[in-house]
């Protein structure tokens, strides 16, 4: 579509935005500077392999808050800049019609595989993962955790993931999940030759709260790329106070390049709205049936779900799951729904054929 | 008369204060501010080099904005 209307002087713009699943697939954790994220963005580019450019949304999300706080919105705009079609959910059908209604048909329309796409895959661990054991952690939503970033100090080799259980936000007493990812932008991975990470969290003076002192497990392995994670049982984060994280760890960039890094966090007991949802091995993935029976929770007939009731992503992509052509989606066609979602992030994963 | 000037205070409101904290269904996102018929707020991002741009130079042609991200 992009080639189609590129030639009658239609703009086209990715939003690069916030990460809406964190660990999903590479091991993408949310980045921290505007370089971090105009590295992700550049990434995308890659993995798409479009040429749509990329505008890239500053540090403190201005662009998807002033639009709406959406993970995948679409708009057109005129060329006043005025809002003349709007959708919660990119659908790229429909922005065809309407560039058809708006400026007229193309002659040929141009198909995916005209394009010849070149794919790469999302950025590689810097070591083995799949070393040290994951944590579990269903239903916890991002904590708001902001690191103190130095302009000249190390970069955030590991990056600090908070979650917290729905007591916690609600009662100041539940689950405080805290993750160290490594970041495979930085190409970066454990030492685990050296000390273990290990980290403080501790309220300001003259604030009540119990200091909290944890290592990691050593690791027998030289060197990994998995999280070091901790679930910790909060028993009163101190009302309306931060609480201050320190931690310090031992990261290797290659094989000669290693640095024993101290960095800071400040955390507040509030949901981070740009946090995003993780989905990876500890957090959960959609699983085929548990998300397929959680969708027929919209269904009026109970058994089958109709076009109307479906949502989001899947929209566009209904007549295609729609294998026996009945109109609805039942529970096994609601199974290869979950099994599209849970890969439709990797690079070369095309969209259902209709 | 108090819940008529709150009402007022909230619709001066920027959309973004004005719905903070609120997730909006897909029907109530599609309507809410900027709607059809408003121009986009005037904000200022970045191109993919790092370059300062502004949302009002998306003007003089049609343009598709699609919000994405890695995963």
């Amino acid at each position: 579509m992009h080639r189609d209307y590129k030639a009658k002087g239609v703009k086209f713009f990715f939003i690069y935005k916030t990460l809406a699943h964190p660990e999903l697939a590479g091991g993408y954790v949310q980045p921290f500077t505007l370089a971090e994220r105009l590295a992700h963005a550049r990434q995308g580019e890659k993995q798409l392999g479009a040429s749509i450019p990329w505008i890239v949304d500053a540090m403190d999300n201005r662009l998807k808050r002033a639009l709406g706080d959406r993970p995948n919105s679409e708009y057109i705009l005129d060329p006043k800049g005025k809002v003349i079609r709007k959708r919660a959910w990119s659908h790229p059908g429909l922005v065809r019609k309407d560039l058809e209604e708006l400026v007229g048909k193309v002659d040929k329309i141009t198909r995916e595989e005209d394009l010849k796409l070149a794919f790469v895959p999302p950025v590689k661990a810097a070591a083995p993962r799949g070393v040290v054991p994951r944590v579990q952690r269903r239903g916890m939503q991002a904590l708001l955790a902001e690191p103190r970033v130095e302009p000249k100090g190390h970069p955030f080799f590991a990056k600090l993931r908070a979650e917290g259980d729905a007591d916690l936000f609600t009662e100041g007493e539940g689950k405080l999940y805290l993750g160290f990812h490594v970041d495979p932008f930085h190409r970066a991975h454990w030492n685990n030759l050296t000390p273990p990470l290990r980290f403080t969290l501790e309220a300001a003076e003259g604030v009540k709260f119990e200091k909290v002192e944890r290592e990691a497990a050593k690791v027998k392995a030289a060197s990994d790329a998995d999280p070091r994670e901790f679930l910790l049982d909060v028993k009163e984060w101190p009302e309306g106070k931060p609480l201050k994280l320190t931690v310090v760890y031992s990261a290797c960039v290659g094989e000669e390049s290693c640095h024993v890094v101290k960095q800071s966090y400040t955390l507040h007991l509030k949901r981070d709205r740009d946090g995003g949802g993780a989905r990876g091995a500890g957090a959960g993935f959609w699983g085929e049936e548990q998300f397929a029976k959680q969708l027929l929770g919209r269904s009026k007939r109970g058994d089958k779900l109709a076009e109307d009731e479906v949502r989001g992503l899947v929209r566009p992509h209904f007549r295609h799951f729609d294998t026996n052509k009945d109109g609805f989606l039942d529970l096994d066609e609601l199974k290869a729904v979950a099994r599209w979602l849970n890969g439709h992030h990797a690079p070369g994963a095309m969209p259902p054929r209709k | 008369m108090r819940t008529l000037t709150l009402a007022a205070l909230l619709l001066a409101l920027p959309p973004a204060l004005a719905q903070k904290g609120k997730k909006l269904s897909d029907e109530e996102f599609v309507t809410a501010r900027p709607a059809v018929g408003d121009v986009i707020p005037d904000v200022s991002v970045f191109d993919q080099s790092g370059k300062e741009l502004k949302t009002s130079s998306l003007r003089g042609h049609y343009t598709v904005l699609t919000f994405g991200c890695l995963t």
